[in-house]
């Protein structure tokens, strides 16, 4: 009786997450399969299959400079935020050093200003000083972006690691610059490449910034923009199935790195 | 056997005259480490953190900007005004609020039994396969998945070629550039960011308080209420924040997925942007309410909910 | 010859506390020396001192005669052994005992030739390329002990290096150490709070108690003369007698304890009639029979209470109104003393006598 009981609340929680996957699914998997229709709208059941669309979007000469571009700017980002972000880090837990809350905070802060208000002040920043629109200053605003995400798992795992690791190292010869590069850097290793394939999401993602800081060469995300202004067509299907295929294998790579590294 | 590699280079560069002189010197002292250590990350913090929320404030208090030439700007605080002047301001705003207010009740409902069914009734075993599950349409980014709820819901769209097919309508429902469709793309775009704070949050419950609560009676609902609720106030606090701040701040989305009816602030604040007009100074005004009334009402939920003071990051 | 090791009046303070309390000590080259004393005396801190991680308040720390107050660790000839040991989870074990060798600027043959070479010394030659977290505690021990030791420092200091093991692999690395510190021939100091290990390893032993030395000397010297109340309280079991002196009898000391007149060795004071002393008695030194013992201190005595201790068994003897004397007996002795009442004795020059700090204030 008693089981019967509480077993119902069990149940009902293993529908909703089975419920929950499936509308989470759902939208993308509808996405994924028509891309491989052979048709230029939707319907069902599918009837043909075909790889036309993708033979097309591979062809496609707009789109890869686009992807190239994109990532063009994803390593720049990336190779800037991760630098920043564990210098800020390493700031941050320094002995003697007052007003770590407040460089915290202050590192923090883009990632509480919504995404418009933080394209917006850029777009003016870079005026102020000057800056035209165009890669550099997309780079810069990926950047600014990026480097809360860094600080926090460079901290994460540097608040996790035992103090005496240092200690040792420069009893053993080392000074600190030294210590700082034979041993806390590979120590934050695995977390850190964790955190930097998410910068290369991130910025590989973004949208809004781009849009405001950009100039005339469309990253991905604009491209795409672009061409669901102009309505559906299956081509976008299998351009959008291939980034989400390529982007989720990183995305899980970095997971599984974050996750070994944390059991380390 | 073979002699392992050592890594003998370090020594050489870190005994080289030059290095000795310059990093090595620098580093013995103690005013050096701290140069050496603060300087670049307060430099960026300062210039690139804050400087473009600083030059907001300040273009916003100018009555032109960029400045022509023969036109004299000076300090004003018309572009605020403006603002409550015209509904057309004013009520994307509002709209903006309703709708990201919206979402994140909405994902917090949706979302909690399914973090609380990760976190606690799944195995430890399976528990980071059933996580990684609803994590994988998170790397698809803001477009694609914002297309991809388009070819669900448009007139062409899955649900409408599927309601026809079975006979059950003859003509499209409307859904696209709709309320609906902004609400549910909203939190199909965001829900992610809800279940990881819950998620951590409800793991650190200790199992044991429940069964203790159990043994002494307590039927489910009461012990949702009175252990599982209030000790995850924290997941609730962060995930609420980060959700609502994200939502406040989308820009694609609503132009996709909205229609005429639905235009939300960004829209409005993005529309001072285009083109060479002098028209800036109202952007940066808007931007900076929209920021301060954001942060604010994030900061009252904060306040009523009573979790710790953390930011939700 | 000059000592290897020189702390010149040095006092450390942490705000208000005082954790080392102008603190003079010189340790002799090749000597195995253990810091001893409760938690919180400040030994880590002097260690840490000489290791360069903490800058003395005053004073002065020499190595071999130079001056070292102000250099930092990595420009020291000393090298620690962590408590955690503290290697370094991404090195394997070769990796990180050349740590310090290739920051020496040794080229890779040489490094090869010493790591393979303190391996051997600890028989991990099997292990140079397993990551610590594949180590069993002994074995990340021996590592830790052998990274420390290959840059070849003057001294080798040990910081409770052995607390983190389990009592049967602790008594074996105690042997280890010391056999290692021997072949080495190194100057090691050691910093425990454990006494029976300070008395096991140590040639000579430094006991602390709030910042300050106690006492000084070789394990024999300190068990068997313990210098103060608080040595004799923290080396071993004991029993202290409070008790007035009466006079002098050549080397010894004639003694009223509770109304018993007893003798007990003058330990280099020269104790005045009317002093109240304290005499310090092992439990070993005294002796248990049946019958009155024919010479030395002898009581007659009530057991009230046996404790069976496995290799001996510890009696609690009564003897006069309510003193009790601590007492052990061999497997072989117990039989006949079937019956409560016995007889304590101990030769005179077993005991010794240690100043009364109290009575002098
Ligand atoms: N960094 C510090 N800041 C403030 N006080 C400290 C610091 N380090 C040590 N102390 C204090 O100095 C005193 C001596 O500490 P120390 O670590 O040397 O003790 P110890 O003899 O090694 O004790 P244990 O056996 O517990 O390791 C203690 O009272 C301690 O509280
Ligand atoms: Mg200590």
């Amino acid at each position: 009786m008693r089981s019967l009981f509480s077993d119902a609340p069990r149940v009902t929680l293993t529908a909703i997450y089975w419920a929950f996957i499936f509308y989470l699914l759902l939208p993308l998997t509808l996405m994924m399969a028509m891309s491989f229709k052979d048709a230029n709208f939707v319907a069902f059941p599918i009837g043909e299959w075909t790889l036309d669309w993708y033979a097309k979007v591979l062809q496609d000469k707009q789109f890869l400079e686009a992807c190239l571009y994109s990532i063009m700017i994803a390593a720049a980002t990336t190779l800037a935020a991760t630098v920043l972000g564990v210098w800020i880090a390493m700031l941050i837990v320094a002995e003697g050093i007052k007003g770590q809350v407040i460089i915290f905070a202050l590192a923090c802060l883009p990632a509480v200003v919504p995404g418009m208000i933080s394209a917006i002040s850029l777009r003016i920043f870079i005026s102020t000083i000057d800056m035209p629109t165009g890669t550099a200053a997309i780079i810069l605003g990926h950047t600014v972006h990026a480097v809360p995400f860094v600080v926090v798992m460079a901290l994460t795992r540097l608040r996790s690691m035992p103090g005496n690791l240092v200690d040792a190292a420069r009893d053993l010869g080392a000074d600190s610059f030294v210590a700082f590069l034979r041993v806390t850097l590979p120590y934050l290793g695995p977390a850190l490449f964790g955190g930097m394939i998410f910068c290369v999401l991130l910025s590989i993602d973004d949208f809004v910034r781009t849009f405001f800081l950009g100039g005339y060469r469309p990253t991905l995300p604009m491209l795409i923009f672009a061409k669901v202004q102009g309505g559906m067509s299956p081509e976008i299907n299998a351009m959008a199935t291939l980034v989400l295929v390529v982007t989720a294998a990183v995305g899980l790579y970095a997971e599984y790195l974050t996750r070994r590294a944390r059991t380390r | 056997m073979s002699v392992p590699k050592y890594s003998t280079g370090m020594a050489k560069v870190v005994n080289s005259s030059l290095y000795q002189h310059t990093l090595g010197a620098a580093v013995e002292s103690r005013i050096g480490r701290i140069i050496l250590l603060a300087s670049v990350p307060l430099l960026w913090l300062i210039m690139l953190h804050v400087g473009p929320i600083y030059q907001m404030l300040k273009i916003s208090l100018l009555s032109h900007y960029p400045v022509q030439p023969g036109v004299e700007s000076h300090f004003t605080l018309a572009n605020y005004a403006i603002f409550f002047q015209e509904s057309i301001y004013f009520t994307p705003l509002i709209k903006s609020f309703i709708f990201a207010t919206g979402a994140t009740a909405f994902t917090l409902v949706v979302v909690y039994p399914v973090a609380y069914y990760v976190a606690k009734i799944v195995k430890p075993q399976g528990r980071s396969k059933a996580l990684l599950l609803l994590l994988v349409p998170f790397w698809a980014g803001e477009l694609i998945r914002t297309f991809s709820v388009i070819m669900l819901l448009a007139n062409r769209g899955a649900v409408n070629v599927l309601l026809r097919e079975i006979g059950l309508i003859d003509r499209p429902i409307p859904m696209l550039y709709t309320s609906f469709s902004l609400g549910f793309g909203l939190v199909y775009l965001i829900c992610l960011y809800m279940l990881l704070p819950l998620y951590s949050a409800i793991e650190k419950i200790p199992s044991p308080l429940l069964d203790a609560a159990a043994d002494l009676g307590a039927g489910p609902f009461t012990r949702f209420r009175r252990i599982i609720l209030p000790l995850s106030r924290d997941g609730i606090v962060s995930g609420c924040s980060l959700v609502f701040l994200t939502c406040i701040g989308v820009f694609a989305t609503p132009m996709l997925l909205g229609g005429p009816n639905t235009v939300l602030f960004p829209e409005t604040i993005s529309s001072f942007f285009h083109g060479a007009s002098d028209k800036w100074p109202v952007g940066a005004a808007f931007a900076l309410i929209m920021l301060v009334t954001a942060l604010i009402a994030a900061a009252i939920f904060m306040r009523l909910v009573g979790g710790s003071k953390r930011r939700a990051i | 010859m000059e000592p290897v090791v020189q702390f010149d009046h040095v006092t450390k303070n942490y705000g208000s506390q005082v954790a080392v309390d102008d603190l003079n000590l010189s340790i002799e080259a090749g000597k195995f020396v253990t810091l001893l004393g409760p938690s919180g005396c400040g030994k880590s801190t002097s260690l840490r001192m000489l290791g360069g991680f903490e800058m003395p308040t005053s004073g002065r720390i020499l190595l071999s005669g130079k001056d070292v107050t102000r250099v930092p660790p990595n420009k020291r000839n000393v090298n620690i052994v962590f408590q955690d040991y503290a290697l370094f989870p991404h090195m394997n074990v070769a990796k990180n005992i050349a740590f310090g060798l290739e920051l020496k600027g040794l080229d890779n043959k040489s490094i090869h030739r010493r790591v393979s070479e303190l391996l051997e010394l600890v028989q991990l030659q099997d292990y140079a390329n397993r990551l610590p977290n594949e180590l069993s505690g002994g074995q990340r021990q021996r590592v830790a002990l052998m990274r420390a030791l290959a840059p070849d420092p003057d001294v080798l200091l040990l910081d409770e290096p052995l607390s983190a093991l389990d009592a049967k692999l602790r008594q074996q690395m105690q042997i280890e150490l010391k056999a290692i510190q021997e072949k080495t021939g190194k100057t090691f100091m050691f910093v425990t709070h454990d006494q029976e290990e300070a008395l096991t390893m140590s040639d000579t032993i430094v006991v602390m108690n709030n910042g300050r030395i106690e006492q000084m000397g070789d394990p024999s010297t300190l068990y068997g003369r313990p210098g103060s109340v608080f040595v004799a309280n923290f080396i071993g079991e004991t029993n202290l007698l409070r008790s007035t002196v009466l006079g002098a009898e050549g080397n010894l000391t004639a003694l009223d304890w509770n109304g018993i007149t007893i003798k007990a060795d003058q330990g280099g004071l020269s104790p005045k009639a009317g002093e109240h002393l304290y005499v310090v008695l092992r439990p070993e030194s005294i002796h248990c029979s049946a019958t009155e013992p024919t010479s030395g201190n002898r009581i007659k005595g009530k057991i009230r209470q046996r404790v069976f201790k496995g290799n001996h068994t510890s009696l609690a003897v009564e003897v006069g109104d309510g003193a009790v004397l601590n007492t052990l007996v061999h497997p072989g002795d117990v039989a006949q003393l079937a019956g409560d009442d016995i007889w304590v004795g101990w030769k005179p020059e077993t005991a010794t006598v240690i100043p009364d700090r109290h009575a002098h204030r």
